[in-house]
């Protein structure tokens, strides 16, 4: 809620009545971007069940997904606009039906994150995208964004630590896949706005998310047939589902709070052990053949992972450090009624 | 799965080198599970008495070390364990883990600092994980020492492994960092001195160049490698000697002062210094290096 008078210049969206980890007064009413996303859908059916939230726009290229062609047309409008023009952006906030009660809440899920077909188009929808629905969101008032960013965006390497907090190095290598640059640049976008008084600003940097149809590194890697590895390694990783990340994502709208935060699952292990879980025998190369045998395998259409794109995934360990997330939201997730008093609490 | 049981013969061949009561020491050491079968810190219990295993017999029978001052090891808590280096592989961080273990009740972990090259190489890497040993980041101590561990430091850093035989015992000068982080959470520094890892092997030449171009610290020449192969690194047996000092307790001032935290460095080096000077005049009560 924008408060009323000069705002002070920080911080003022924690005081008072806004202590991160409180529950947001009022209903909402959610403007969400990406919605053909596995995730997104997860999460926009969790929305509809909330009575507390009002209306749902959401928002993506092509038709809306079947699973949502059901849902209350009270409640629930789906659009096709391109993100990267700004006057379709600015459309989407002007709409008739949510012109008088404007959206308290943007989830901004949209990015063109798949390595397969990425071009200059893809590079403009990403950054533009970002940067045009944070502008709008500012100038509609909107008391909270969040953005979906990756736990690519670390540096990886031996040096890593065994947790990485937020505030680890990020890969700001300048060979680094441009899709990750995109997903900094995005980031750098909100960062730079985030101390705005009046909309609390969240970057929320997920681990690999499991899930069926969910396209991330780590759930393509499983899907494999098989998945391949370099010989000699073997990460410590803790990735997260799309069900959890779903709900840590209800927490964010739900719960007063800003700032960068990561969400991982709750399990930690080695990546052998969870494909030893799941039943799932890997095939090992040596590490410079790795990327030649991922390349054939794309090739004859027996994976959709790319080992290029975050090519030192595979060899050292990335596990997500998320206690800020856990002490700020998932510690008042009982707050939330719709996630009902034991918090409705969901395993990795 | 074929693969599987190879390795885990290969494995379980070192189990007989462990006698049953040491065995059930290692599988009685408290892992924290965190959903796979590791700690957070990657430590498997398995491969934790696998080493252990490997450590105890060379400890035992191959390096058949002496040491003495165990009672300074605190029982619990967390502690930094700092000592000399060297001795071309660190089979000499390897006897010190493996005696800490050994004499300590309930058994405790040495848990080392370890340069961050060792993680870039296939199967290396993952096994001193396995084992419980991190890379030297300040976070990943942090959080061993939050949660009650032992941390093993060489402050000479891995350059000391590749000191040159006319330079045995000569302590390079010690790096800061554990100064500073043993204050900065308040617990002892435990120091030690280690005497025999320089005979092990006979270090002749280290060809840089070489080294940074497979981005190692050091490629050592020595009077046996590269002329026999990987074969030629193994350690020769001289006997250890390893002799724990007092803990020493660090000034918080050292996270102010620079100065006091060079004269705590120079404390802790002066203290090592001592204990190996201790180590060379047991070695000659012992008879020498055989």
């Amino acid at each position: 809620m924008r408060r009323p008078g000069k705002p002070s210049p920080v911080g003022l969206a924690h005081d008072g009545g806004n202590e991160p980890g409180t529950l947001r007064s009022g209903k909402r009413r959610v403007f969400l971007t990406g919605a053909r996303r596995r995730v997104a859908v997860h999460l926009i059916e969790r929305l509809l069940a909330d009575s507390d939230v009002e209306a749902i726009l959401a928002v993506d290229r092509g038709a809306c997904p079947p699973t949502l062609l059901g849902c209350d047309p009270e409640r629930f409008v789906f659009a096709s606009a391109d993100l990267s023009r700004r006057r379709q952006v600015d459309n989407l906030f002007l709409l008739d039906r949510f012109r008088g009660k404007p959206f308290d809440t943007v989830l901004h899920l949209a990015f063109q994150g798949n390595p397969h077909g990425y071009n200059f188009k893809s590079h403009e929808y990403n950054v533009n995208a970002a940067q045009h629905l944070l502008e709008a969101s500012l100038r509609h008032q909107v008391s909270k964004y969040i953005f979906l960013s990756s736990d690519a965006v670390y540096r990886l390497g031996p040096r890593n630590d065994y947790k990485v907090r937020e505030d680890a190095e990020l890969n700001l290598d300048p060979s680094a896949h441009p899709i990750l640059r995109d997903t900094l640049d995005a980031e750098f976008i909100c960062r730079a706005k985030m101390d705005d008084p009046g909309c609390e600003i969240m970057v929320i940097r997920p681990s690999g998310v499991f899930g069926g149809g969910v396209i991330s590194g780590i759930n393509l890697l499983f899907e494999s047939n098989p998945p391949v590895l370099p010989v000699g390694f073997d990460p410590m990783v803790n990735p997260t589902t799309k069900e959890r990340l779903s709900r840590d994502l209800m927490l964010a709208i739900s719960l007063h709070g800003k700032g960068v935060f990561n969400v991982a699952g709750a399990t930690i292990g080695p990546l052998s052990r969870f494909f030893e879980e799941r039943g799932i025998n890997p095939i090992r190369v040596p590490g410079p053949a790795l990327r030649l045998a991922n390349r054939l395998q794309r090739g004859l259409g027996m994976t959709r992972y790319h080992a290029g794109f975050h090519p030192k995934r595979l060899y050292f360990s990335l596990v997500l450090d998320d206690m800020k997330f856990e002490r700020v939201f998932r510690a008042h997730a009982r707050q939330v009624p719709s996630l009902g008093r034991g918090g409705d609490d969901t395993g990795s | 799965m074929p693969r599987l049981r190879s390795k885990r013969l290969a494995l379980d061949m070192l189990r007989p080198l462990l006698p049953d009561s040491e065995w059930e020491r290692v599988q009685a050491y408290p892992v924290q599970d965190v959903g796979l079968g590791t700690d957070a810190f990657g430590t498997r219990r398995e491969l934790l008495g696998y080493a252990y295993a490997l450590g105890y017999w060379l400890h035992r029978y191959y390096f058949r070390v002496v040491s003495s001052g165990h009672e300074h090891i605190p029982s619990e808590g967390g502690g930094v364990v700092v000592g000399n280096h060297s001795g071309v592989l660190p089979f000499d961080g390897m006897m010190v883990g493996a005696d800490v273990f050994r004499y300590t009740e309930p058994p405790r972990l040495v848990r080392y600092m370890v340069d961050y090259f060792v993680y870039q190489m296939p199967f290396v890497g993952g096994f001193f994980r396995g084992m419980g040993q991190m890379p030297g980041t300040r976070r990943n101590f942090d959080g061993l020492v939050q949660e009650g561990h032992l941390v093993g430091i060489f402050p000479e850093g891995a350059e000391a492994l590749a000191k040159k035989s006319e330079h045995a015992y000569e302590l390079l000068p010690f790096s800061h960092g554990h100064v500073e982080l043993a204050a900065r959470h308040g617990v002892p520094v435990v120091p030690f001195g280690l005497v025999g890892a320089e005979e092990q092997q006979t270090m002749v030449a280290d060809l840089r160049p070489l080294a940074r171009a497979l981005r190692l610290p050091y490629f050592p020449i020595t009077t046996t490698f590269p002329w026999f192969g990987p074969l030629g690194l193994l350690p020769r047996p001289s006997r250890y000697f390893i002799h724990y000092g007092e803990p020493l307790r660090i000034d918080p001032g050292a996270l102010s002062s620079i100065e006091i935290r060079r004269r705590e460095v120079d404390r802790v080096q002066d203290v090592v210094a001592e204990l190996v000077r201790q180590g060379q005049a047991t070695r000659k009560q012992h008879g020498g290096a055989q």
